[in-house]
């Protein structure tokens, strides 16, 4: 378990050196407290206080349109197309998002266009001290502190980054790089420090053991909650997008004009639209908003718990953040949690 | 194969769809490829008047004579593709349908009005079969070109049934709620790839509604950012006038 | 951007030769398909497979013969999207793309030993087709076998010389109803429900099929159960869009089951408390 430390006035330099060896994702700013992960050249260009970007990372293991086939009049290729790159500042929320998808993608039968992305991609975490906004609900989800997941991860102090080297591939940066010092005792009780200072800040957000949650689903399905949403949601597909653990997509043809040669490639798609559990007769299964907004829920709470044995939900807060209906997870479950009082 | 003959028509427009067309620049050549383009008064000045694989209509039908004419294009064509919003849902032409007629009449054309027959505006489809719909004002290109492949393949394109938020969101764009502007972007059908958000401005709804809007849910969103909803229902009714004539549309 | 070619992805199709085409409907088409190099899709009777015609966009399609057929698999498609609306236009000779079968199919083994009463209403005879194939190829390992067909008018009884058929044997019982009929029709007019035999029927050793449109699950379960015919034993395929075939897409999804995986065949103790399955 090594340490390393970078004075702040070096992080320019790590960030310049990073980004000569490969492209660096990282957090900026893109104005009215909004923030994207963009590619960066600089340290000066990133947002290392950030709260959950627009969109989580996972578009770099999951991009939102990505060729799976390319076709042409006498054959067909299946194909991935990925960059070898680093994202830098992926908060611990996001970490367990991705540790999510891992799951769901590496699954059998495998899906090599998420593995092969995700094996050419280093992840740097960086630590959050304080809640983004009321809208996080990370420690309820246990996912406020680092718990693997990245191969370096920062923590940020007054005047030093804390680096935690988790593997060979963040050693061999550290190592390529050159301009860390290896972290002291003080380093490490400073770390320590700081993380019992967060524990006093990070509170469960909502009065329920997290293990009660999914028990709360198992009776909550014909909650009059969902009729409440139903009433509200546009179905405009917003919180399943930003979702940091939603995977759900379509596969689309797309040919050229000379109609032989084309790709097949999949795009991101949402439960939450009035189209997704159309069948070709016109019947559609999950017709009413608030079946489809109950359907979200169930799978960030109840069917993954049965198949991956956790949440799917990091409490990023981000499906509430962009909701223009305002429907926002934390009230949806403390209104659930009321019903059964 | 031949390629199929297409003409492309205007009807009440500003010929700004045929316009973006012509503007295609070098993939117009590739199109030209797979269609033989037989009239085109844009871009070219011979006529055509025989039998039509593809008719390509831009603007809304709102003269009686607008009606003979289309129904005879349609009559001697193949395909029908609208273009343009005029085309699809009547654009903004329809606000014309918020007057009385004979009161919007006099307001153009003075004294005489009675000398200009009119009718209420209507989008393509409430007088002839459409195969083909590319909404927007004006047209997105990419999308035209997905349409008239489709058109080549003799599959039906399917508009998104969804709102452009999607697009917008799969675009990482900031909101414009959240920049303090309204935008008509969750009720309007999506396939532009929310072009105009990607450019800074706001989505005012040209490509139509989606078939089944929250609109309760909607006025509800408005209040709570305190926008004025008489705001909002005017910029919905810039392109959504003729919905009420044919809510199917 | 760096590109990789996949030698193992699952979305990779193989290209199947129309053998056969016959139009069944005016909607309706059947395709006997051949895999390259005389390949076998050994499927289950009940599977589905996705097929494809690039540019227009891939499809589920239940496979409608029985794995005992051969070399060869029908496919039953009728002409309601871009997809299978491109492959109305294919003619013999021509290709598709295939991947699959995917899914659960009928539980045969389970059948073994015990009567049948397979049901299907409309389109539904399609899927069943490959179960009825199986059962008559292997009919000795079956008890008594009835097929029950239930069409809105006779116009839509598919497979009309293969039903001819299955009337004629001596082996299994076979009825057909309609909800409304013509003058040529002799057959019965009437709820399916009607059909299911009432003697001789003996609940535990009896497996009900039913394969049809959502609205037919219902009554036809509620009149099974009333016959005391333990749920176990009662066993439905159900009509989603399944996209990916891998339990990934989400469009197939009924609560926490994926009918791409964990059906599309269920047996109704599995789906009875699940309310968005039928």
């Amino acid at each position: 378990m090594a340490y390393v430390v970078l004075r702040k006035d070096r992080f320019d330099d790590f960030v310049s050196a990073l980004s000569a060896q490969r492209k660096v994702m990282a957090p900026v700013s893109r104005g009215y407290n909004q923030f994207e992960f963009d590619e960066v050249h600089s340290g000066r260009e990133i947002a290392l206080s950030y709260i959950p970007t627009i969109l989580p990372p996972k578009k770099y293991f999951m991009p939102q349109r990505e060729t799976l086939i390319q076709f042409n009049s006498d054959s067909a290729e299946a194909v991935v197309d990925f960059y070898n790159m680093v994202i830098l500042g992926v908060h611990t929320c996001d970490l367990a998002g991705i540790q999510c998808l891992n799951m769901v993608f590496s699954e059998r039968p495998k899906d090599y266009n998420y593995l092969v992305r995700k094996n050419n991609i280093t992840i740097i975490g960086l630590e959050c001290n304080d809640y983004c906004d009321k809208y996080a609900s990370c420690t309820l989800m246990s996912a406020e502190l680092p718990n693997g997941g990245y191969d370096l991860f920062i923590t940020e102090f007054d005047e030093y980054l804390l680096f935690h080297v988790s593997t060979q591939t963040g050693e061999d940066i550290i190592n390529s790089v050159g301009i860390f010092e290896p972290a002291n005792a003080s380093h490490m009780s400073r770390l320590a420090g700081y993380r019992r200072q967060k524990r006093s800040i990070f509170n469960k957000e909502l009065p329920v053991d997290s293990k009660d949650i999914a028990a709360l689903f198992d009776k909550s399905f014909n909650s009059r909650v969902w009729d409440g949403l139903n009433e509200r949601c546009l179905a405009c597909g917003n919180c399943t997008n930003v979702c940091p653990t939603c995977y759900c997509f379509d596969v689309i043809d797309e040919p050229a004009l000379d109609l032989t040669t084309g790709r097949r490639y999949r795009r991101w798609d949402s439960c939450q639209l009035e189209p997704f559990a159309r069948v070709a007769g016109g019947a559609n299964f999950r017709e009413s908003r608030g079946h489809r907004q109950r359907h979200r829920y169930y799978r960030k709470f109840s069917y993954p718990v049965r198949k991956f044995f956790r949440y799917f939900c990091t409490g990023c807060g981000r499906c509430s953040r962009a909701c223009m209906a305002n429907i926002v997870l934390k009230d949806v479950l403390r209104d659930l949690l009321r019903e059964h009082q | 194969m031949a390629r199929p003959k297409a003409a492309f028509f205007d009807f009440s427009c500003c010929e700004g769809c045929q316009l973006q067309i012509a503007n295609f620049g070098e993939s117009l050549l590739d199109i030209l490829n797979v269609i033989e383009v037989v009239e085109f008064r844009e871009i070219m000045s011979e006529k055509y008047d025989g039998t039509l694989d593809v008719a390509i209509i831009e603007g809304s039908i709102n003269t009686p004579r607008a009606v003979e004419r289309i129904k005879a294009i349609r009559a001697r064509s193949k395909t029908l593709v609208a273009i343009g919003a005029c085309a699809t849902t009547g654009g903004v032409n329809g606000i014309k349908n918020v007057f009385p007629l004979d009161e919007i009449a006099g307001y153009v054309y003075g004294g005489n009005f009675r000398d200009y027959e009119t009718i209420q505006t209507m989008a393509v489809h409430q007088v002839v079969r459409v195969d083909y719909f590319v909404h927007g004002c004006p047209i997105y290109p990419p999308e035209f070109v997905a349409v008239l492949k489709a058109l080549l393949m003799a599959i039906p394109y399917d508009v998104p049934d969804y709102p452009v938020c999607v697009e917008c969101k799969l675009n990482g764009n900031v909101c414009m709620y959240d920049r303090g502007v309204s935008c008509l972007g969750p009720v309007t059908r999506a396939g532009c790839n929310s072009w105009c958000i990607n450019n800074d401005n706001i989505c005012y709804g040209c490509r139509g509604m989606v078939s089944n809007p929250n609109e309760t849910g909607a006025i509800d969103v408005i209040k709570q950012y305190g926008l004025s909803i008489e705001r909002i229902v005017n910029k919905l009714e810039m392109y959504n006038k003729c919905r009420e004539l044919n809510p199917h549309g | 951007m760096n590109r990789q070619i996949l030698n193992s992805s699952h979305f990779s199709v193989e290209r199947g030769v129309i053998v056969k085409a016959r139009e069944l409907s005016p909607h309706d088409k059947l395709f006997e398909i051949a895999l390259p190099e005389g390949k076998r899709l050994h499927h289950d009777p009940g599977q589905f497979v996705e097929v494809s015609v690039f540019g227009a966009g891939e499809a589920p399609i239940s496979v409608c013969s029985s794995p005992t057929q051969g070399d060869t698999f029908d496919l039953c498609i009728r002409d309601v999207g871009r997809v299978t609306h491109t492959i109305h236009t294919l003619r013999e000779g021509d290709t598709l793309g295939v991947r699959g079968p995917f899914g659960r199919g009928f539980p045969v083994r389970l059948f073994e030993g015990n009567d049948l009463v397979l049901i299907a209403g409309g389109l539904g005879i399609v899927p069943l087709r490959s179960l009825v194939q199986y059962v008559i190829s292997n009919r000795r390992d079956f008890g008594k076998v009835s097929i029950l067909l239930g069409c809105k008018t006779p116009e839509d009884v598919l497979f009309g010389d293969e039903i001819e058929q299955w009337n004629k044997r001596i082996d299994v019982h076979f009825v057909c109803t309609v909800d409304k009929a013509d003058p040529e029709w002799c057959g019965h007019v009437g709820v399916i429900t009607s059909l299911i035999p009432e003697e001789m029927l003996i609940p535990e050793r009896t497996f009900a099929v039913i394969v049809g449109p959502p609205v037919m699950y219902k009554y036809v379960i509620g009149e099974l159960l009333k016959k005391h015919i333990p749920d176990r034993q009662i066993i439905v395929s159900l009509e989603r869009h399944m996209k990916c075939g891998m339990g990934r897409c989400g469009h197939c999804q009924i609560e926490n089951l994926y009918c791409c995986c964990d059906g599309p065949v269920f047996h109704y103790d599995e789906i009875k408390h699940i309310e968005e399955a039928i």
